[in-house]
């Protein structure tokens, strides 16, 4: 696990360090930056597979270092001061967010949301952050249709019949995405209040029709539980 | 000249009298005039004479009373300026008549005042007068309080102000004005303290006319006040020579100087967009217009009033200003004791502390313990400091010195403190060098070596004392531009709050890192 901590102040980028390294244990290896500037060159030259990020960093709000971090392929956790800010970091897509001051129970807790596939609680993610000609874009995901799995990439499939690129994995998006969101396929994800109904085509094929007529098509594995939760 | 009781007849043929009084010295003479009575008056007819002297008044040749007492051959008791008679029924017929008076002037003799005639009836000959003039007293009484009100305000007031006493003033004066002018009507005043009466409205017509544009110069904030007001007395001064001895033509040409500076002013407070000046300008224009439709006496005094009434709307406006700012900087006071107090207690600073102190506590129990001294240390100076508007130098550095233990737990980074020059008798506003010590460890980074240094020099050099706050490091390079943020907001409104307008703050970019330069001027 490659981990990144953005924090300026020592004392608690060490404890940080000092937690992840017990959690992770061996397969660790972490990097701590006090500033702004010197994480975000970080990013661009090494890959990272979780990034804890401090949202005051030298009178700096993080925010704005926020927006563009959810739209890379790994995972963020908030630890701040500023507890009231924690809504917004969810609406942005970020994996958890620890209040300060945290004991090694809280980061434990948040770190586990990485491995564990099945969501613990739904928060509420607002936008999905995509990387388009430089600049990020946020994304409503009420303006989402659904999400199809491209390797490493997803693409976002939208209402309005565009399509965006977003760097995180299908695998992690669903750990963001509110309940209602469903993986149907191994490269498909989408929201079950879109759904109509399911297809029974001939060879025992089946598909999720939904709302606007689109087929899509539903993973062998996976009907006997869709077909309960569509009821 | 001369006395013979025959000149009282009416047929009496006086083609040849002079029309002067001539040197009459204490003789007795004679003075005669013709009077028509074209209608009857409801009630008693009533004779009003406004003349010098003492005499006996004969209507057609009949004796129906006298002002003062002609002794012969002395210095007669003068009678009154004006005097009032009735004239018997069986003589009021409709017509000509003659009203000849019995006279001596003894005193003022080379003045030749001209005898005045009336008629009228003789109840309002008496009551009129005394109707105005309760009108007046009645002015006269509000101007009075006014007076003493704004007078008592202007002692007791914790910021003197000069048109506060100006306006009283201007009050006082208007009262005795109003007072002098309607005295006539129910104080006897002999002939022979005539013209002391007037010049006592002369000089205080005079005052007044300097005062008002001078208000409202002070008032509107006039530029050239000096000039203004050197103008103004020299017009007045050559008003005075020019008319002497013209009473009521002076008191006019005062009242126009007055006006016309007046209007000046205002024009040039209405240029200046001063709050007030078009009422006042409303105000000074209705002049125009009651002097149009009312004789001079009580037209000046309406306009006068008017003139007095504008101050008074611009003075309770200023007294709005004022009790508006005081409430301000009452607000800003516990606004920025608040901030103060805020400072250990927003989120930032207390639960990145208190992360680092749990982990310190955890990891090395003594080294949190000295962490938790330290950090209650800052604490009781802050709780010592917070409702202070100025503490001694030495207090403030404490509370640095303190802060910079409490960060150097939470950063690791070795922070250094260096002073020179400070002198220990000088105050300052709380927490200002806290603040630019927090922006420093907030915005540097340790030089190459882990270290950052502080360094607090004072020096009173002739017209200021300065402050130098430098912070030894590296600067962090920032994304968004550096404009000092709220701390900066807080140091220099303590600033304010101490020295209002009497300071100079600068924060630069220096050779070892950064410099942050407080100027007091005395």
């Amino acid at each position: 696990m490659r981990v990144l901590i953005i924090e300026d102040e020592a004392r608690i980028a060490r404890r940080l360090e000092r937690m992840a390294t017990n959690f992770f244990e061996q397969n660790s290896e972490i990097a701590i930056c006090d500033s702004v500037d010197k994480g975000l060159a970080y990013i661009e030259n090494n890959a990272i597979d979780l990034l804890l990020l401090d949202l005051n960093l030298n009178g700096e709000s993080g925010f704005d270092l926020l927006e563009s971090v959810v739209s890379k392929s790994f995972h963020s956790i908030i630890v701040s001061a500023y507890t009231d800010k924690a809504i917004k970091a969810f609406e942005y897509g970020v994996l958890d967010f620890v209040p300060k001051p945290f004991d090694e129970i809280r980061l434990g807790q948040a770190f586990k949301r990485i491995t564990n596939t099945i969501k613990t609680t739904d928060e509420p993610l607002k936008f999905l952050a995509v990387k388009k000609a430089g600049n990020i874009k946020l994304i409503d995901i009420d303006d989402l249709l659904y999400i199809k799995g491209a390797g490493i990439y997803s693409e976002l499939y939208l209402k309005n019949g565009n399509r965006e690129l977003h760097d995180k994995s299908l695998e992690t998006l669903a750990q963001l995405l509110p309940s209602s969101y469903e993986r149907i396929h191994k490269s498909y994800l989408v929201s079950l209040s879109l759904a109509e109904k399911i297809v029974i085509e001939p060879g025992s094929k089946y598909s999720l029709l939904l709302k606007n007529g689109e087929l899509l098509p539903i993973g062998r594995s996976r009907y006997g539980e869709l077909k309960g939760k569509m009821g | 000249m001369g006395d013979d009781l025959a000149w009282a007849k009416k047929d009496f043929d006086d083609a040849n009298w002079a029309e002067e009084r001539g040197k009459t010295g204490k003789n007795i003479f004679w003075v005669r005039t013709k009077i028509n009575l074209s209608k009857k008056p409801v009630g008693q007819l009533g004779l009003k004479i406004e003349a010098f002297g003492a005499f006996e008044v004969y209507w057609d040749g009949v004796l129906i009373g006298e002002n003062g007492k002609i002794v012969s051959s002395k210095a007669e008791i003068p009678g009154n300026s004006s005097s009032y008679y009735s004239v018997p029924d069986s003589l009021a017929q409709l017509g000509d008549h003659v009203v000849a008076l019995r006279a001596s002037q003894a005193y003022s003799q080379n003045i030749q005042r001209g005898v005045g005639v009336g008629l009228s009836s003789y109840e309002s000959l008496l009551q009129v007068p005394l109707i105005v003039t309760s009108f007046m007293n009645l002015m006269a009484g509000a101007f009075l309080i006014a007076a003493i009100y704004y007078l008592f305000l202007y002692i007791n007031s914790r910021i003197r102000q000069r048109t506060v006493l100006i306006f009283a003033i201007i009050c006082f004066l208007f009262f005795a004005l109003l007072i002098l002018e309607y005295i006539k009507f129910y104080v006897e005043i002999p002939y022979t303290r005539f013209f002391l009466r007037l010049e006592f409205i002369g000089w205080i017509t005079f005052a007044l006319s300097v005062l008002v544009p001078l208000y409202f110069s002070i008032q509107f904030k006039f530029k050239w006040k000096k000039i203004l007001l050197s103008l103004l007395i020299i017009t007045l001064v050559t008003i005075y020579i020019l008319n002497f001895g013209h009473y009521d033509i002076t008191a006019i040409y005062y009242s126009l100087v007055m006006w016309g500076f007046s209007l000046i002013v205002v024009f040039y407070a209405i240029y200046q967009k001063e709050r007030g000046a078009i009422i006042v300008l409303t105000g000074l224009l209705l002049r125009v217009i009651i002097n149009y439709y009312l004789f001079y006496d009580l037209s000046l005094f309406i306009s006068f009033c008017l003139v007095v009434l504008c101050m008074l709307y611009l003075h309770t406006m200023q007294m709005k200003v004022i009790e508006e700012e005081y409430q301000r900087s009452l607000l800003l006071s516990s606004k920025l004791q608040l901030e103060l107090i805020k400072k250990n207690i927003q989120p930032h600073f207390i639960k990145n502390t208190l992360t680092s102190l749990i982990d310190w506590v955890e990891e090395s129990p003594k080294e949190g313990t000295a962490f938790i001294q330290a950090l209650a240390d800052e604490f009781d100076i802050i709780n010592d400091i917070a409702e202070q508007v100025l503490i001694p130098v030495r207090q403030e550095i404490e509370l640095c010195k303190k802060h910079i233990s409490v960060m150097q737990f939470r950063k690791e980074i070795n922070y250094q403190w260096e002073e020179n020059g400070i002198d220990e008798n000088e105050l300052i506003p709380p927490a200002i060098f806290h603040t630019i010590l927090e922006n420093g460890i907030t915005h540097s980074s340790p030089l190459v070596d882990g270290s950052m240094k502080f360094k607090l020099s004072f020096s009173a050099i002739g017209e200021y004392k300065q402050y130098d706050f430098e912070t030894f490091g590296k600067n962090r390079i920032k994304i968004k531009p550096r404009d000092g943020g709220n701390g900066f907001v807080y140091v220099k409104a303590r600033l304010t709050e101490s020295y209002s307008n009497n300071w100079a703050f600068a924060s630069k970019e220096s050779e070892n890192g950064w410099l942050t330069t407080i100027k007091i001027y005395k």
